[in-house]
């Protein structure tokens, strides 16, 4: 063989042993991208390398894992929406919140309940987007779980004047450290109100039978006094000085007076059946507040009345004038102590649906919000002894429920007070 | 466990397996629509102690579920569709 054929053979085999290498190489590389080990030499001798053709062996299979990676991200996506749609549609609100109580995620009921439509509640701090205040409940559940690492069942939490049972457990790393916390809450606002209707009803029925009854005793003698010192006065032949029939007439006036009061406890006790009829509730707004027009001026408080439309309503008008008495009373006694400034009760009417809305409200102190759930209770009394006995409102709650109407209170510390109840309209809404 | 599917068998024992990998990564290809179709599974029966640590993960990769039996003298890899 002459050198240059000789050269030109080990050229040959150098560039050869450089394409082996090469081939090897990228196989192994890919098999590598594909998640396996790499081949041992034994495994693979060169003529089987260039045989068995790897990389297109590799090149098909890198098909099917494309195939089955799609395929994946598929069933991910549907899986995702599948629970993003749990998430959102479940009845109850879930969040996610990190370490430093920034809120990660939430689903839609939470917003609906606590986030303001337009707020972006992800990444704020959920004590002040949830309860809206600059740091967290001494009792909140969450800081809890962050703190202890164990989930907390079912707390009673009150955030922005809705009430909530919690639960929180522990998001946790690899290594076990808690990074977070998921809380699942149910909002029990409604349920709690219901309760608390249903204590109130039974401590009226309690309070109502033992009033009704306290006040069907009294009657009796309470009937006879007025009885005889009548008998008294129309007899001509008793003698009396004027001074003797002035005080007897004392006794008449007052006597009748505790009949009032007594008819008041058994319209309390709801053993006095209403009588309804169909009556212009203006009228008896009217009728009311001239009753009251002495204390009204001695007090110089201005009542800005404004009825313009007939609203008839469905009700027994002397109960219901003692509701609007007792609203007004209320309010005028409210007032005791505030002097320097303008005081006003104003009275209005509306029509809302089926009823015939009657707003009394005056700029007095307000009712404080920590009592507010307790006024209509009765004997729940701010006054002193002797001022006030605590069942005017609950007297009213009463009868209003009894028409089928509903009242309640609203009221802003330092601003005023507003009493709304609503009673049957009679016929539809004129106009 | 139940099911109807064939088994295709691909039986390198005893032999120096020539990259026992890239021929089972052959056979995935070849038979793919049956396989993926869940018509048929591959049996791998190899002595290689090797490949049982090599198949698994491009098979993985590519959407089939392993299972390696080890029996008395070789290894029984199977690999189906994964559901
Ligand atoms: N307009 C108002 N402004 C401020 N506080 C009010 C007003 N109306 C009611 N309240 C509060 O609600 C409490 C309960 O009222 P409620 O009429 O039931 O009883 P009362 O007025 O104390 O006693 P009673 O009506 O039996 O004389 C009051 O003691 C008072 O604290
Ligand atoms: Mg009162």
């Amino acid at each position: 063989m002459s050198s240059a054929g000789k050269i030109e053979e080990t050229d040959l085999r150098t560039s050869n042993e450089r394409l082996k290498k090469y081939i090897r190489e990228k196989v192994n590389h890919l098999l590598s991208v594909m998640g396996t080990k790499p081949l041992n030499k034994e495994e693979l001798d060169d003529s089987t390398l260039i045989e068995l053709d790897p990389i297109g062996i590799i090149a098909l299979s890198f098909e099917q894992v494309l195939e089955h990676q799609k395929e994946t991200n598929r069933r991910l996506t549907v899986a995702k929406d599948q629970l993003q749609a749990v998430f959102d549609t479940v009845g109850v609100c879930i969040s996610i919140i990190d370490e430093d109580m920034r809120i990660v995620n939430c689903n839609e009921k939470q917003k609906e309940l606590l986030v303001s439509s337009n707020t972006k509640a992800i990444g704020r701090h959920c004590y002040d987007i949830y309860c809206g205040k600059d740091s967290p409940n001494l009792d909140c559940p969450a800081v809890e779980t962050l703190a202890t690492g164990k989930p907390v069942f079912i707390r009673e939490v009150k955030k922005k004047h809705k009430h909530f049972q919690i639960v929180t457990s522990p998001l946790n790393d690899a290594d076990g450290k808690v990074t977070g916390v998921i809380e699942v809450s149910m909002d029990v606002t409604e349920k709690k109100k219901v309760e608390e209707l249903m204590r109130q009803a039974e401590k009226l029925t309690a309070v109502g039978l033992l009033a009704g009854g306290i006040a069907h005793e009294l009657n009796n003698p309470l009937g006879n006094i007025l009885g005889y010192a009548t008998l008294l006065l129309k007899d001509r032949e008793s003698g009396l000085r004027p001074e003797h029939r002035e005080k007897l007439e004392i006794i008449v006036e007052q006597a009748k007076k505790g009949g009032d009061i007594i008819r008041g406890l058994l319209d309390f006790s709801r053993q006095s059946v209403p009588s309804f009829s169909n009556v212009p509730i203006n009228d008896i707004i009217r009728k009311t507040v001239r009753t009251l027009q002495n204390r009204f001026s001695s007090q110089r408080i201005k009542t800005d009345v404004v009825l313009p439309e007939t609203f008839i309503v469905r009700a027994d008008p002397r109960q219901i004038e003692l509701v609007i008495l007792n609203l007004l009373l209320n309010s005028i006694q409210a007032f005791e102590g505030v002097n320097g400034r303008e005081k006003t009760i104003s009275v209005r009417t509306g029509r809302e649906n089926d009823f015939v809305q009657v707003t009394i409200a005056d700029n007095g102190p307000g009712i404080p919000e920590e009592i507010l759930p307790n006024i209509f209770d009765p004997f729940f009394t701010t006054k002193p002894i002797g001022k006030g006995a605590g069942l005017g409102l609950s007297i009213c709650s009463g009868i209003i429920k009894e028409h089928k109407g509903s009242i309640h209170a609203g009221s802003e510390a330092g601003k005023g007070t507003e009493f709304v109840f609503l009673l049957p309209a009679a016929g539809p809404a004129s106009g | 466990m139940e099911h109807t599917a064939e088994d295709i068998v691909l039986d390198v024992r005893g032999q120096i397996c020539p990259a026992c990998l890239l021929i089972t990564l052959s056979e995935l290809n070849s038979n793919k629509e049956r396989l993926k179709g869940e018509k048929a599974r591959l049996v791998v029966k190899t002595d290689h102690r090797d490949a049982t640590r090599t198949i698994p993960g491009a098979a993985f990769a590519m959407g089939y579920s392993v299972s390696v039996v080890q029996k008395e003298r070789h290894y029984e890899i199977t690999l189906e569709h994964e559901k």
